[in-house]
Protein backbone atom coordinates (compact mmCIF):
# COMPACT_ATOMS: atom_id res chain seq x y z
CA UNK A 1 0.00 0.00 0.00
CA UNK A 2 1.46 3.35 -0.98
CA UNK A 3 0.01 6.51 0.45
CA UNK A 4 -1.48 9.03 -2.00
CA UNK A 5 -0.43 12.60 -1.38
CA UNK A 6 -4.06 13.55 -0.80
CA UNK A 7 -6.68 11.29 0.74
CA UNK A 8 -9.69 10.52 -1.46
CA UNK A 9 -11.90 11.79 1.37
CA UNK A 10 -10.20 14.17 3.85
CA UNK A 11 -10.56 12.91 7.42
CA UNK A 12 -11.67 16.32 8.67
CA UNK A 13 -14.67 16.14 6.35
CA UNK A 14 -16.02 13.02 8.10
CA UNK A 15 -15.53 14.21 11.70
CA UNK A 16 -18.74 12.65 13.08
CA UNK A 17 -17.43 9.18 12.09
CA UNK A 18 -14.85 9.57 14.87
CA UNK A 19 -17.34 10.24 17.64
CA UNK A 20 -18.09 6.62 18.60
CA UNK A 21 -21.79 6.84 17.84
CA UNK A 22 -21.81 3.83 15.53
CA UNK A 23 -19.28 1.04 16.14
CA UNK A 24 -16.50 0.64 13.56
CA UNK A 25 -14.73 -2.57 12.62
CA UNK A 26 -11.05 -3.26 12.01
CA UNK A 27 -9.50 -6.03 9.95
CA UNK A 28 -5.87 -6.99 10.55
CA UNK A 29 -3.92 -9.95 9.25
CA UNK A 30 -1.39 -12.28 10.85
CA UNK A 31 2.00 -13.01 9.32
CA UNK A 32 0.62 -16.42 8.35
CA UNK A 33 -2.16 -14.75 6.37
CA UNK A 34 -5.22 -15.25 8.58
CA UNK A 35 -7.44 -12.17 8.70
CA UNK A 36 -8.93 -11.06 12.03
CA UNK A 37 -11.92 -8.82 12.71
CA UNK A 38 -12.87 -6.81 15.77
CA UNK A 39 -15.54 -4.20 16.44
CA UNK A 40 -14.31 -0.90 17.82
CA UNK A 41 -16.37 1.39 20.01
CA UNK A 42 -14.47 4.42 18.76
CA UNK A 43 -11.71 5.41 16.34
CA UNK A 44 -10.00 8.64 17.40
CA UNK A 45 -9.07 11.26 14.84
CA UNK A 46 -5.59 12.52 15.77
CA UNK A 47 -4.76 14.74 12.80
CA UNK A 48 -5.31 14.99 9.05
CA UNK A 49 -3.33 11.78 8.39
CA UNK A 50 -3.48 9.79 11.64
CA UNK A 51 -6.01 7.95 13.74
CA UNK A 52 -5.60 6.36 17.15
CA UNK A 53 -7.01 3.23 18.75
CA UNK A 54 -7.00 2.64 22.48
CA UNK A 55 -4.80 -0.19 23.64
CA UNK A 56 -6.19 -1.72 26.82
CA UNK A 57 -5.78 -5.47 26.46
CA UNK A 58 -3.32 -7.46 24.41
CA UNK A 59 -5.51 -9.07 21.77
CA UNK A 60 -5.26 -10.63 18.33
CA UNK A 61 -5.55 -7.29 16.51
CA UNK A 62 -2.59 -5.98 18.45
CA UNK A 63 -0.55 -9.12 17.89
CA UNK A 64 -1.27 -8.85 14.18
CA UNK A 65 -0.36 -5.19 13.76
CA UNK A 66 2.94 -5.74 15.55
CA UNK A 67 3.93 -8.39 12.99
CA UNK A 68 2.07 -6.95 9.98
CA UNK A 69 1.34 -3.22 10.32
CA UNK A 70 -1.36 -3.11 7.64
CA UNK A 71 -4.99 -2.81 8.68
CA UNK A 72 -8.31 -1.54 7.40
CA UNK A 73 -11.10 0.14 9.32
CA UNK A 74 -14.72 0.42 8.21
CA UNK A 75 -16.41 3.56 9.55
CA UNK A 76 -20.04 4.63 9.43
CA UNK A 77 -21.15 8.25 9.46
CA UNK A 78 -23.85 8.80 12.10
CA UNK A 79 -25.22 11.68 10.04
CA UNK A 80 -25.39 10.45 6.43
CA UNK A 81 -24.93 6.74 7.28
CA UNK A 82 -22.37 6.57 4.51
CA UNK A 83 -19.47 4.15 5.03
CA UNK A 84 -15.75 4.73 4.61
CA UNK A 85 -12.79 2.39 4.34
CA UNK A 86 -9.59 3.63 5.94
CA UNK A 87 -6.40 1.89 4.81
CA UNK A 88 -4.03 2.06 7.77
CA UNK A 89 -0.42 1.42 8.62
CA UNK A 90 0.53 1.01 12.28
CA UNK A 91 3.21 3.56 13.21
CA UNK A 92 3.79 3.50 16.96
CA UNK A 93 2.21 3.21 20.39
CA UNK A 94 2.13 6.34 22.54
CA UNK A 95 2.10 6.01 26.32
CA UNK A 96 2.22 9.71 27.08
CA UNK A 97 1.52 13.02 25.38
CA UNK A 98 -1.66 14.96 24.58
CA UNK A 99 -3.49 12.21 22.65
CA UNK A 100 -2.74 9.65 25.33
CA UNK A 101 -3.83 12.00 28.13
CA UNK A 102 -7.05 12.94 26.36
CA UNK A 103 -8.01 9.32 25.76
CA UNK A 104 -6.97 8.30 29.27
CA UNK A 105 -9.16 10.95 30.90
CA UNK A 106 -12.11 9.89 28.79
CA UNK A 107 -11.57 6.19 29.55
CA UNK A 108 -11.03 6.83 33.27
CA UNK A 109 -14.26 8.85 33.39
CA UNK A 110 -16.29 6.08 31.73
CA UNK A 111 -14.59 3.44 33.90
CA UNK A 112 -15.38 5.36 37.05
CA UNK A 113 -19.01 5.98 36.07
CA UNK A 114 -19.52 2.29 35.32
CA UNK A 115 -17.70 1.11 38.44
CA UNK A 116 -14.89 -0.46 36.45
CA UNK A 117 -11.83 1.60 37.26
CA UNK A 118 -10.15 -1.68 38.13
CA UNK A 119 -10.85 -3.04 34.65
CA UNK A 120 -10.45 -0.30 32.06
CA UNK A 121 -6.84 0.84 31.97
CA UNK A 122 -5.35 2.66 29.01
CA UNK A 123 -1.97 1.09 28.29
CA UNK A 124 -1.32 3.10 25.16
CA UNK A 125 -2.63 4.74 22.03
CA UNK A 126 -1.88 2.77 18.88
CA UNK A 127 -1.21 5.39 16.22
CA UNK A 128 -1.94 4.55 12.58
CA UNK A 129 -1.06 6.50 9.47
CA UNK A 130 -4.08 6.77 7.19
CA UNK A 131 -2.93 5.77 3.73
CA UNK A 132 -6.30 6.47 2.16
CA UNK A 133 -9.90 7.09 3.11
CA UNK A 134 -12.46 6.04 0.52
CA UNK A 135 -16.25 5.94 0.46
CA UNK A 136 -17.58 2.38 0.28
CA UNK A 137 -20.41 3.16 -2.10
CA UNK A 138 -20.21 5.01 -5.37
CA UNK A 139 -23.02 7.40 -4.40
CA UNK A 140 -20.69 9.37 -2.16
CA UNK A 141 -22.42 12.36 -0.57
CA UNK A 142 -20.38 14.96 1.17
CA UNK A 143 -20.95 15.04 4.91
CA UNK A 144 -22.71 18.18 6.06
CA UNK A 145 -20.24 20.01 8.23
CA UNK A 146 -21.51 21.29 11.54
CA UNK A 147 -21.59 24.98 12.05
CA UNK A 148 -18.38 26.14 13.67
CA UNK A 149 -18.73 29.92 13.52
CA UNK A 150 -20.39 30.86 16.80
CA UNK A 151 -18.85 34.31 17.11
CA UNK A 152 -22.21 36.16 17.31
CA UNK A 153 -23.45 33.80 20.02
CA UNK A 154 -20.20 34.02 21.98
CA UNK A 155 -20.37 37.79 21.66
CA UNK A 156 -23.91 37.86 23.11
CA UNK A 157 -23.04 35.31 25.80
CA UNK A 158 -20.10 37.32 27.12
CA UNK A 159 -22.13 40.52 26.89
CA UNK A 160 -24.94 39.03 29.00
CA UNK A 161 -22.47 37.75 31.58
CA UNK A 162 -20.66 41.06 31.77
CA UNK A 163 -23.94 42.77 32.66
CA UNK A 164 -24.50 40.61 35.74
CA UNK A 165 -23.69 42.21 39.09
CA UNK A 166 -23.66 39.15 41.32
CA UNK A 167 -23.05 35.43 41.22
CA UNK A 168 -26.69 34.43 41.42
CA UNK A 169 -27.76 36.45 38.39
CA UNK A 170 -24.57 35.44 36.59
CA UNK A 171 -25.41 31.73 36.90
CA UNK A 172 -29.02 32.27 35.88
CA UNK A 173 -27.98 34.33 32.86
CA UNK A 174 -25.29 31.85 31.81
CA UNK A 175 -27.54 28.80 31.86
CA UNK A 176 -30.47 30.60 30.27
CA UNK A 177 -28.21 31.93 27.52
CA UNK A 178 -26.68 28.51 26.88
CA UNK A 179 -30.21 27.36 26.16
CA UNK A 180 -31.40 30.29 24.08
CA UNK A 181 -28.21 30.90 22.09
CA UNK A 182 -26.51 27.52 21.93
CA UNK A 183 -29.53 25.21 22.09
CA UNK A 184 -28.51 23.52 25.34
CA UNK A 185 -31.83 23.04 27.13
CA UNK A 186 -30.50 21.09 30.14
CA UNK A 187 -27.54 22.39 32.11
CA UNK A 188 -26.23 22.69 35.62
CA UNK A 189 -23.26 24.13 37.45
CA UNK A 190 -21.61 22.30 40.34
CA UNK A 191 -19.23 23.87 42.83
CA UNK A 192 -16.46 22.21 44.83
CA UNK A 193 -17.01 22.09 48.58
CA UNK A 194 -14.60 23.53 51.10
CA UNK A 195 -12.73 20.28 51.57
CA UNK A 196 -12.33 19.77 47.83
CA UNK A 197 -13.94 16.35 48.11
CA UNK A 198 -17.39 16.89 46.66
CA UNK A 199 -19.12 18.88 43.96
CA UNK A 200 -22.57 20.17 44.76
CA UNK A 201 -25.14 21.56 42.34
CA UNK A 202 -25.54 25.28 42.81
CA UNK A 203 -27.67 26.16 39.79
CA UNK A 204 -29.53 24.31 37.09
CA UNK A 205 -31.64 25.00 34.02
CA UNK A 206 -34.21 22.75 32.36
CA UNK A 207 -34.58 20.25 35.20
CA UNK A 208 -37.66 19.45 37.26
CA UNK A 209 -36.93 19.16 40.15
CA UNK A 210 -33.89 21.38 39.90
CA UNK A 211 -31.43 18.99 41.54
CA UNK A 212 -29.85 21.92 43.39
CA UNK A 213 -27.90 20.59 46.36
CA UNK A 214 -27.19 17.15 44.85
CA UNK A 215 -23.59 15.99 45.26
CA UNK A 216 -20.98 13.88 43.53
CA UNK A 217 -17.49 12.95 44.68
CA UNK A 218 -14.60 14.74 42.98
CA UNK A 219 -12.65 12.10 41.08
CA UNK A 220 -15.66 9.83 40.71
CA UNK A 221 -17.85 9.47 37.63
CA UNK A 222 -17.69 11.62 34.52
CA UNK A 223 -18.34 14.86 36.41
CA UNK A 224 -15.94 14.03 39.22
CA UNK A 225 -13.14 13.02 36.84
CA UNK A 226 -13.65 16.15 34.71
CA UNK A 227 -13.29 18.24 37.89
CA UNK A 228 -10.28 16.36 39.23
CA UNK A 229 -8.35 16.39 35.94
CA UNK A 230 -9.52 19.87 34.92
CA UNK A 231 -10.50 18.45 31.53
CA UNK A 232 -13.59 18.24 29.35
CA UNK A 233 -15.36 14.87 29.27
CA UNK A 234 -17.80 14.24 26.45
CA UNK A 235 -20.21 11.41 25.70
CA UNK A 236 -22.11 11.07 22.45
CA UNK A 237 -24.18 7.93 23.02
CA UNK A 238 -24.90 6.93 26.59
CA UNK A 239 -26.92 3.86 25.59
CA UNK A 240 -24.11 2.35 23.53
CA UNK A 241 -21.63 3.17 26.24
CA UNK A 242 -23.79 1.42 28.79
CA UNK A 243 -24.21 -1.68 26.59
CA UNK A 244 -20.45 -1.87 26.16
CA UNK A 245 -19.61 -1.44 29.84
CA UNK A 246 -22.30 -3.92 30.90
CA UNK A 247 -20.99 -6.51 28.45
CA UNK A 248 -17.55 -6.18 30.02
CA UNK A 249 -19.01 -6.23 33.54
CA UNK A 250 -20.90 -9.46 32.83
CA UNK A 251 -17.72 -11.09 31.54
CA UNK A 252 -15.78 -10.00 34.64
CA UNK A 253 -18.53 -11.43 36.86
CA UNK A 254 -18.46 -14.73 34.95
CA UNK A 255 -14.74 -14.90 35.70
CA UNK A 256 -15.48 -14.50 39.40
CA UNK A 257 -13.46 -11.29 39.56
CA UNK A 258 -16.08 -9.17 41.29
CA UNK A 259 -13.36 -7.59 43.42
CA UNK A 260 -12.38 -5.57 40.33
CA UNK A 261 -15.86 -4.08 40.16
CA UNK A 262 -17.41 -1.20 42.04
CA UNK A 263 -21.01 -0.03 41.92
CA UNK A 264 -22.23 1.68 38.77
CA UNK A 265 -22.75 5.37 39.50
CA UNK A 266 -26.08 6.73 38.31
CA UNK A 267 -25.65 9.72 36.05
CA UNK A 268 -26.96 12.89 37.69
CA UNK A 269 -29.42 14.99 35.73
CA UNK A 270 -31.61 13.78 32.88
CA UNK A 271 -32.89 10.24 33.31
CA UNK A 272 -32.58 9.52 29.61
CA UNK A 273 -29.52 11.61 28.73
CA UNK A 274 -27.77 10.35 25.60
CA UNK A 275 -25.27 13.16 25.18
CA UNK A 276 -23.27 14.86 27.89
CA UNK A 277 -20.55 17.46 27.92
CA UNK A 278 -18.80 18.26 31.19
CA UNK A 279 -16.59 21.35 31.12
CA UNK A 280 -14.38 22.32 34.06
CA UNK A 281 -14.57 25.96 35.12
CA UNK A 282 -10.95 26.72 35.86
CA UNK A 283 -9.11 29.93 36.61
CA UNK A 284 -5.37 29.52 36.96
CA UNK A 285 -5.02 26.25 38.84
CA UNK A 286 -8.19 26.81 40.82
CA UNK A 287 -11.34 24.85 40.13
CA UNK A 288 -14.35 27.15 40.25
CA UNK A 289 -16.77 24.36 39.39
CA UNK A 290 -17.98 22.31 36.45
CA UNK A 291 -20.57 23.10 33.82
CA UNK A 292 -22.55 20.06 32.71
CA UNK A 293 -24.69 20.05 29.57
CA UNK A 294 -27.01 17.15 28.79
CA UNK A 295 -29.34 16.23 25.96
CA UNK A 296 -31.65 13.33 25.12
CA UNK A 297 -30.41 13.31 21.54
CA UNK A 298 -27.35 11.14 20.75
CA UNK A 299 -24.47 13.05 19.19
CA UNK A 300 -25.68 16.43 20.39
CA UNK A 301 -22.18 17.50 21.46
CA UNK A 302 -19.49 16.80 18.90
CA UNK A 303 -15.87 17.94 18.83
CA UNK A 304 -16.81 21.30 17.27
CA UNK A 305 -19.45 21.94 19.93
CA UNK A 306 -16.92 21.11 22.63
CA UNK A 307 -14.50 23.73 21.32
CA UNK A 308 -17.17 26.43 21.16
CA UNK A 309 -18.69 25.64 24.55
CA UNK A 310 -15.23 25.39 26.09
CA UNK A 311 -14.74 29.08 25.22
CA UNK A 312 -18.06 29.93 26.88
CA UNK A 313 -17.12 27.84 29.95
CA UNK A 314 -13.73 29.51 30.30
CA UNK A 315 -15.41 32.89 30.27
CA UNK A 316 -17.99 31.70 32.80
CA UNK A 317 -15.21 30.40 35.07
CA UNK A 318 -13.49 33.78 35.13
CA UNK A 319 -16.80 35.57 35.65
CA UNK A 320 -17.65 33.30 38.62
CA UNK A 321 -14.22 33.92 40.13
CA UNK A 322 -14.65 37.68 39.75
CA UNK A 323 -18.19 37.65 41.18
CA UNK A 324 -17.05 35.71 44.24
CA UNK A 325 -14.17 38.10 44.81
CA UNK A 326 -16.46 41.13 44.47
CA UNK A 327 -18.73 40.17 47.38
CA UNK A 328 -15.90 39.99 49.91
CA UNK A 329 -15.97 43.74 50.48
CA UNK A 330 -19.26 44.45 52.19
CA UNK A 331 -20.75 46.29 55.10
CA UNK A 332 -23.00 45.19 57.89
CA UNK A 333 -26.66 46.07 57.45
CA UNK A 334 -29.38 45.19 59.92
CA UNK A 335 -33.05 45.43 59.15
CA UNK A 336 -35.70 44.75 61.70
CA UNK A 337 -38.79 42.69 61.08
CA UNK A 338 -41.70 44.49 59.52
CA UNK A 339 -44.81 43.33 57.81
CA UNK A 340 -47.37 40.80 58.93
CA UNK A 341 -46.68 37.15 59.56
CA UNK A 342 -49.21 34.57 58.46
CA UNK A 343 -51.26 33.00 61.24
CA UNK A 344 -49.97 29.59 60.27
CA UNK A 345 -46.87 28.30 61.97
CA UNK A 346 -44.15 25.83 61.09
CA UNK A 347 -41.55 23.85 63.01
CA UNK A 348 -37.92 24.08 61.94
CA UNK A 349 -35.67 21.33 63.29
CA UNK A 350 -31.89 21.49 63.31
CA UNK A 351 -29.94 18.26 63.83
CA UNK A 352 -26.54 19.17 65.22
CA UNK A 353 -24.93 15.89 64.15
CA UNK A 354 -24.91 16.87 60.46
CA UNK A 355 -26.44 20.35 60.53
CA UNK A 356 -29.46 19.13 58.61
CA UNK A 357 -32.56 21.29 58.57
CA UNK A 358 -36.09 19.91 58.37
CA UNK A 359 -39.09 22.20 57.97
CA UNK A 360 -42.31 20.56 59.11
CA UNK A 361 -40.40 17.27 58.93
CA UNK A 362 -39.44 17.75 55.27
CA UNK A 363 -35.71 17.71 54.61
CA UNK A 364 -34.33 20.98 53.30
CA UNK A 365 -30.54 21.04 53.44
CA UNK A 366 -27.55 19.93 55.52
CA UNK A 367 -23.93 20.79 56.17
CA UNK A 368 -22.61 24.34 56.07
CA UNK A 369 -25.71 25.84 54.38
CA UNK A 370 -27.85 24.14 57.04
CA UNK A 371 -25.75 25.60 59.85
CA UNK A 372 -25.91 29.00 58.23
CA UNK A 373 -29.68 28.97 57.84
CA UNK A 374 -30.10 27.88 61.46
CA UNK A 375 -28.02 30.85 62.57
CA UNK A 376 -30.08 33.29 60.48
CA UNK A 377 -33.39 31.82 61.67
CA UNK A 378 -32.26 32.01 65.30
CA UNK A 379 -31.46 35.70 64.83
CA UNK A 380 -34.80 36.28 63.12
CA UNK A 381 -36.90 34.48 65.74
CA UNK A 382 -34.89 35.91 68.65
CA UNK A 383 -34.60 39.55 67.63
CA UNK A 384 -36.61 39.99 64.45
CA UNK A 385 -33.46 40.69 62.52
CA UNK A 386 -33.79 40.23 58.75
CA UNK A 387 -30.69 41.70 57.15
CA UNK A 388 -27.19 40.27 57.26
CA UNK A 389 -23.91 40.82 55.50
CA UNK A 390 -21.61 38.23 53.99
CA UNK A 391 -18.72 39.71 55.93
CA UNK A 392 -20.28 39.19 59.36
CA UNK A 393 -21.24 35.65 58.39
CA UNK A 394 -17.71 34.96 57.31
CA UNK A 395 -16.33 36.33 60.57
CA UNK A 396 -18.83 34.50 62.78
CA UNK A 397 -16.75 31.91 64.66
CA UNK A 398 -19.92 30.09 65.76
CA UNK A 399 -20.59 29.09 62.16
CA UNK A 400 -17.24 27.27 61.92
CA UNK A 401 -16.90 28.12 58.23
CA UNK A 402 -13.87 26.61 56.53
CA UNK A 403 -11.17 29.08 55.72
CA UNK A 404 -12.10 29.37 52.06
CA UNK A 405 -13.89 32.68 51.75
CA UNK A 406 -14.79 32.32 48.08
CA UNK A 407 -17.07 29.41 48.82
CA UNK A 408 -19.53 31.31 51.01
CA UNK A 409 -21.25 32.89 48.02
CA UNK A 410 -21.81 29.55 46.28
CA UNK A 411 -23.17 28.08 49.55
CA UNK A 412 -25.58 30.99 49.83
CA UNK A 413 -26.76 30.44 46.28
CA UNK A 414 -27.37 26.78 47.05
CA UNK A 415 -29.30 27.70 50.19
CA UNK A 416 -31.29 30.37 48.38
CA UNK A 417 -32.24 28.01 45.57
CA UNK A 418 -33.19 25.16 47.93
CA UNK A 419 -35.46 27.55 49.82
CA UNK A 420 -37.00 28.79 46.57
CA UNK A 421 -37.71 25.24 45.53
CA UNK A 422 -38.80 23.65 48.80
CA UNK A 423 -40.16 26.30 51.14
CA UNK A 424 -42.74 28.89 50.21
CA UNK A 425 -42.53 31.01 53.35
CA UNK A 426 -38.77 31.51 53.90
CA UNK A 427 -36.75 33.41 51.34
CA UNK A 428 -33.15 34.46 51.27
CA UNK A 429 -32.93 37.47 49.02
CA UNK A 430 -29.80 39.00 47.59
CA UNK A 431 -29.99 42.63 48.74
CA UNK A 432 -27.11 44.34 47.05
CA UNK A 433 -23.40 43.78 47.26
CA UNK A 434 -22.54 41.32 50.01
CA UNK A 435 -25.91 41.70 51.70
CA UNK A 436 -28.64 39.21 52.45
CA UNK A 437 -32.24 39.73 53.34
CA UNK A 438 -34.13 36.96 55.14
CA UNK A 439 -37.87 37.01 54.47
CA UNK A 440 -40.09 34.88 56.66
CA UNK A 441 -43.84 34.88 56.14
CA UNK A 442 -44.91 32.46 58.80
CA UNK A 443 -44.44 32.09 62.54
CA UNK A 444 -41.58 29.69 63.18
CA UNK A 445 -40.85 27.39 66.12
CA UNK A 446 -37.21 26.32 66.27
CA UNK A 447 -36.12 22.98 67.74
CA UNK A 448 -32.51 21.94 68.15
CA UNK A 449 -31.82 18.21 68.25
CA UNK A 450 -28.67 16.12 68.67
CA UNK B 1 -22.01 -8.42 10.27
CA UNK B 2 -18.67 -7.87 8.54
CA UNK B 3 -16.40 -10.02 6.42
CA UNK B 4 -12.61 -9.81 6.49
CA UNK B 5 -10.22 -11.02 3.81
CA UNK B 6 -6.65 -10.27 2.73
CA UNK B 7 -4.65 -10.12 -0.49
CA UNK B 8 -1.32 -11.69 -1.44
CA UNK B 9 0.55 -8.86 0.32
CA UNK B 10 -1.44 -9.50 3.54
CA UNK B 11 -3.35 -6.24 3.13
CA UNK B 12 -6.74 -6.67 4.84
CA UNK B 13 -10.15 -5.68 3.48
CA UNK B 14 -13.48 -5.33 5.31
CA UNK B 15 -16.93 -5.45 3.78
CA UNK B 16 -20.40 -5.68 5.23
CA UNK B 17 -22.62 -8.71 4.66
CA UNK B 18 -26.19 -9.77 5.31
CA UNK B 19 -28.37 -12.87 5.74
CA UNK B 20 -26.16 -15.47 7.38
CA UNK B 21 -27.41 -19.05 6.93
CA UNK B 22 -26.04 -22.25 8.45
CA UNK B 23 -26.15 -25.26 6.10
CA UNK B 24 -28.33 -28.26 6.99
CA UNK B 25 -25.26 -30.38 7.77
CA UNK B 26 -23.97 -27.48 9.95
CA UNK B 27 -20.57 -27.65 8.25
CA UNK B 28 -20.73 -24.48 6.20
CA UNK B 29 -22.15 -21.00 6.40
CA UNK B 30 -23.35 -18.69 3.68
CA UNK B 31 -23.95 -14.96 3.56
CA UNK B 32 -24.56 -12.28 0.97
CA UNK B 33 -22.38 -9.26 0.22
CA UNK B 34 -23.18 -6.30 -2.05
CA UNK B 35 -21.44 -7.07 -5.33
CA UNK B 36 -20.41 -3.53 -6.24
CA UNK B 37 -18.78 -2.77 -2.88
CA UNK B 38 -17.03 -6.11 -2.47
CA UNK B 39 -14.71 -6.14 -5.48
CA UNK B 40 -11.48 -6.37 -3.49
CA UNK B 41 -13.02 -8.92 -1.14
CA UNK B 42 -13.96 -11.16 -4.07
CA UNK B 43 -10.47 -10.79 -5.61
CA UNK B 44 -8.93 -11.74 -2.26
CA UNK B 45 -11.17 -14.79 -1.88
CA UNK B 46 -10.38 -15.88 -5.42
CA UNK B 47 -6.69 -15.58 -4.61
CA UNK B 48 -6.44 -17.38 -1.27
CA UNK B 49 -9.90 -18.15 0.17
CA UNK B 50 -8.99 -16.89 3.67
CA UNK B 51 -12.14 -15.45 5.20
CA UNK B 52 -13.36 -14.31 8.59
CA UNK B 53 -16.85 -13.25 9.62
CA UNK B 54 -17.75 -11.22 12.70
CA UNK B 55 -21.34 -10.95 13.98
CA UNK B 56 -22.42 -8.62 16.78
CA UNK B 57 -25.77 -8.24 18.53
CA UNK B 58 -26.29 -4.47 18.90
CA UNK B 59 -28.36 -4.78 22.08
CA UNK B 60 -25.71 -6.64 24.10
CA UNK B 61 -22.50 -6.49 22.04
CA UNK B 62 -22.36 -10.28 22.22
CA UNK B 63 -19.98 -10.97 19.35
CA UNK B 64 -18.59 -14.06 17.64
CA UNK B 65 -15.92 -14.40 14.98
CA UNK B 66 -15.66 -17.34 12.60
CA UNK B 67 -12.49 -17.98 10.63
CA UNK B 68 -12.31 -20.36 7.73
CA UNK B 69 -12.05 -20.88 3.98
CA UNK B 70 -14.40 -19.61 1.33
CA UNK B 71 -15.44 -22.55 -0.83
CA UNK B 72 -18.00 -21.02 -3.17
CA UNK B 73 -19.30 -17.80 -4.66
CA UNK B 74 -22.58 -17.79 -6.51
CA UNK B 75 -25.73 -15.86 -7.20
CA UNK B 76 -28.01 -15.83 -4.16
CA UNK B 77 -30.90 -18.29 -4.04
CA UNK B 78 -34.42 -17.34 -3.04
CA UNK B 79 -33.64 -18.71 0.44
CA UNK B 80 -30.61 -16.42 0.70
CA UNK B 81 -32.69 -13.38 -0.21
CA UNK B 82 -35.26 -14.33 2.43
CA UNK B 83 -32.43 -14.54 5.00
CA UNK B 84 -31.18 -11.11 3.92
CA UNK B 85 -34.67 -9.64 4.38
CA UNK B 86 -34.94 -11.30 7.80
CA UNK B 87 -31.58 -9.82 8.78
CA UNK B 88 -32.68 -6.38 7.58
CA UNK B 89 -35.83 -6.62 9.72
CA UNK B 90 -33.91 -7.82 12.82
CA UNK B 91 -31.25 -5.15 12.32
CA UNK B 92 -33.92 -2.42 12.31
CA UNK B 93 -35.86 -3.91 15.24
CA UNK B 94 -32.86 -4.42 17.54
CA UNK B 95 -31.33 -1.06 16.79
CA UNK B 96 -34.67 0.59 17.45
CA UNK B 97 -34.60 -0.94 20.94
CA UNK B 98 -31.41 0.97 21.70
CA UNK B 99 -32.68 4.28 20.39
CA UNK B 100 -31.63 4.10 16.73
CA UNK B 101 -34.84 4.95 14.84
CA UNK B 102 -36.14 2.46 12.30
CA UNK B 103 -36.01 4.98 9.48
CA UNK B 104 -32.29 5.48 10.16
CA UNK B 105 -31.67 1.74 9.90
CA UNK B 106 -33.59 1.75 6.64
CA UNK B 107 -31.50 4.65 5.35
CA UNK B 108 -28.36 2.74 6.29
CA UNK B 109 -29.62 -0.34 4.48
CA UNK B 110 -30.59 1.64 1.41
CA UNK B 111 -27.31 3.50 1.27
CA UNK B 112 -25.46 0.21 1.56
CA UNK B 113 -27.39 -1.40 -1.26
CA UNK B 114 -28.72 1.33 -3.52
CA UNK B 115 -25.48 1.59 -5.44
CA UNK B 116 -25.07 -2.16 -5.37
CA UNK B 117 -28.48 -3.84 -5.58
CA UNK B 118 -26.92 -7.09 -6.78
CA UNK B 119 -25.74 -9.44 -4.07
CA UNK B 120 -23.25 -12.25 -4.20
CA UNK B 121 -23.51 -15.33 -2.05
CA UNK B 122 -20.35 -16.48 -0.29
CA UNK B 123 -20.18 -19.93 1.28
CA UNK B 124 -17.40 -20.78 3.66
CA UNK B 125 -16.35 -23.54 6.03
CA UNK B 126 -15.55 -22.21 9.50
CA UNK B 127 -12.51 -23.80 11.08
CA UNK B 128 -12.29 -21.72 14.25
CA UNK B 129 -14.87 -19.82 16.29
CA UNK B 130 -13.99 -17.10 18.79
CA UNK B 131 -15.87 -15.15 21.41
CA UNK B 132 -15.33 -11.47 20.51
CA UNK B 133 -17.66 -9.97 23.12
CA UNK B 134 -15.86 -7.02 24.76
CA UNK B 135 -14.14 -8.03 28.00
CA UNK B 136 -11.63 -10.57 29.29
CA UNK B 137 -13.05 -13.40 27.15
CA UNK B 138 -12.59 -11.49 23.89
CA UNK B 139 -10.56 -13.61 21.50
CA UNK B 140 -10.99 -16.88 23.36
CA UNK B 141 -11.96 -19.91 21.26
CA UNK B 142 -15.49 -21.28 21.52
Amino acid sequence: MSAPSVLTVPLESIGPCFEGMIPASICSCSREGTPNLTYLSIVHLLDARHVGLSYQFFNKTRANILENPQAQVLLVSPETLGQYRLDLRYVRTETEGPSFERMKIRLDAVASQSGMSGVFKLRGVDVFEVLDCRPVTSDFRAEASRRADYLPELDSFTERLSACGDLDSLLSAALETLSSLFGCPHSFVMFPDEEGKHLYTGASYGFEPSGVGSEVLIGEGMLGVAAERRAAVRTTSMTREMILTRAVRSAIERHGKQTLLAKEIPLPGLANAQSQLVLPLVVGNGLQGVLCLQDQIPGRFLATDERVLQIAARHLGVAISNAKAAVSASRKVALRRKGVLSKRSSVVKHYKSDDSIFIDDAYLIKGIPGRLLWKLLQAFVGTGRMAFSNKEIRLDAGLRLPDIKDNLETRLILLRRRLDERCEFVRLVHAGRGQLHLEVHRKLKLEELA
Amino acid sequence: MVVGTRDASLIPEVTRAWGLLVSKDRKSISLCAPLATSGKTLDNLAGNGEMTVCCCLPTSYKTVQLKGQCIERADPSRGDLVAVERHREAFGRLNERIGFPRERSETFWQRELESSPALIRLRFVPEQIFDQTPGPDAGSPL
